[in-house]
């Protein structure tokens, strides 16, 4: 895992007054700094990529979680006590956001300044504005495959409500199960592609290209996702 | 999350749902999505072309309750509505009637979607306001 040290952030430790800070603690004195907003890569001294070494991120959690853990100082500064407790509560969301694949993507697409809930509305407004049709934040042809993919779904789950188990209707969810899980395997595949993209771009141009190739895949995996939790629900039921 | 009474009557009691013939030149189909929970619906119309009132609505929506509720009033308002009226409906109106929280108000942006991009399908049928851009869009 990478040094803890920043040196474009570095400031004087309040407590020794060296000027050597690490994101968490001072590098002469070891006393805890004061805890600051700052994104989840740099809470874990990370670089912006997408790529990480997950056994190494559990590790350096696992190694943070203890020497920021509020016990360690119940006979310290209130100051120290509260940093310890934010600083604490900041490592459990950081460690959660990246661990997980596609919320590491949409972390980092927000830190880009992407918003992906508000995608949608954004371009409602813009469509009322111009009196034009909206522009779908996602191709037309996806809304037909994924609303045809919906329609032999709906069947198939009315079919085994009426005729209980019918063994052809069975089938056929188990088909529909495997070929969405299928799909959904294909984004994650096209989603690491991605991500060597993004950590390999050079410029901002280049990031830009690639932001947006991401959203519309987290666009479409949240559609394929769907189906595939239908599918089973409709399996379970 | 509780859904509202109006929430909950829509969603049991879905008015319009159906398909309306997408080849006739009196009808306009709008297909819309919202990526943010992976909802998809479709909105149609019947244009009287005369009078330009909106004789039928009918919808299918796949989604969560509010999604299907906001495009259940959404065709049970515009049915009787000229076509230039519905345009004005606004997913605001749609909110307050179902007192959507917060966290499911892109469900009526998406109802809103539907009603402008079926008029606009309708539109198109008539060679009016033809979109430049985007020929690929699914015509009938």
């Amino acid at each position: 895992m990478a040094t803890e040290t920043h040196p474009e952030t570095a400031t004087a430790c309040w407590s020794c007054g060296q000027g050597a800070e690490s994101a968490h603690f001072c590098a002469s004195c070891r006393k805890v700094q004061p805890a600051v907003p700052m994104d989840f890569f740099r809470f874990f001294g990370l670089e912006r990529k997408l790529n990480l070494d997950l056994a190494a991120l559990e590790k350096e959690f696992y190694r943070l979680s203890r020497k920021l853990h509020p016990d360690l100082y119940a006979r310290a500064s209130s100051e120290e006590q509260g940093w310890s407790l934010v600083k604490s509560s900041q490592l459990n969301d950081a460690y959660r956001a990246l661990k997980d694949p596609v919320a590491r993507t949409q972390y980092l697409l927000e830190l880009e300044g992407v918003k992906l809930e508000e995608q949608s509305s954004a371009a409602t407004l813009a469509a009322r504005e111009s009196g034009a049709e909206k522009k779908q934040v996602v191709p037309p042809e996806l809304l037909e495959e994924v609303f045809e993919l919906n329609m032999q779904l709906q069947e198939l789950r009315m079919g085994k409500q009426m005729g209980e188990e019918d063994p052809e209707v069975i089938t056929g969810l188990r088909a529909a199960k495997s070929k969405f899980e299928a799909m959904l395997e294909g984004i994650t595949g096209e989603l690491k592609i991605l991500w060597n993209a993004w950590d390999a771009a050079l410029d901002s141009e280049e990031r830009t290209g690639v932001r947006d190739r991401l959203v519309a895949l987290l666009n479409r995996r949240s559609y394929v996702r769907n189906l595939v939790r239908d599918v089973n629900d409709a399996l379970e039921a | 999350m509780a859904y509202s009474d109006k929430v909950l009557d829509h969603y049991t009691h879905p008015r319009n749902v159906g398909t309306l013939d997408k080849s006739s030149t009196d009808v306009g189909t709008g297909l819309v999505g919202a990526p943010e929970c992976g909802d998809v619906m479709r909105l149609q119309i019947k244009v009287n072309p005369a009078t330009q009132v909106i004789e039928d609505a009918k919808f299918k929506t796949f989604g969560c309750g509010s999604a299907i509720a906001s495009s259940s009033l959404a065709t049970e308002w515009i049915k009787g509505k000229k076509v230039a009226e519905a345009l004005a409906i606004r997913n605001t109106d749609i909110v307050k009637e179902l007192a959507l929280p917060p966290v499911k108000i892109h469900c009526s942006v998406l109802a809103e979607d539907a009603i402008r991009a079926a008029i606009g399908d309708w539109k198109k049928k008539h060679g009016a306001e033809a979109p430049v851009e985007n020929t690929a869009e699914v015509k009938a």
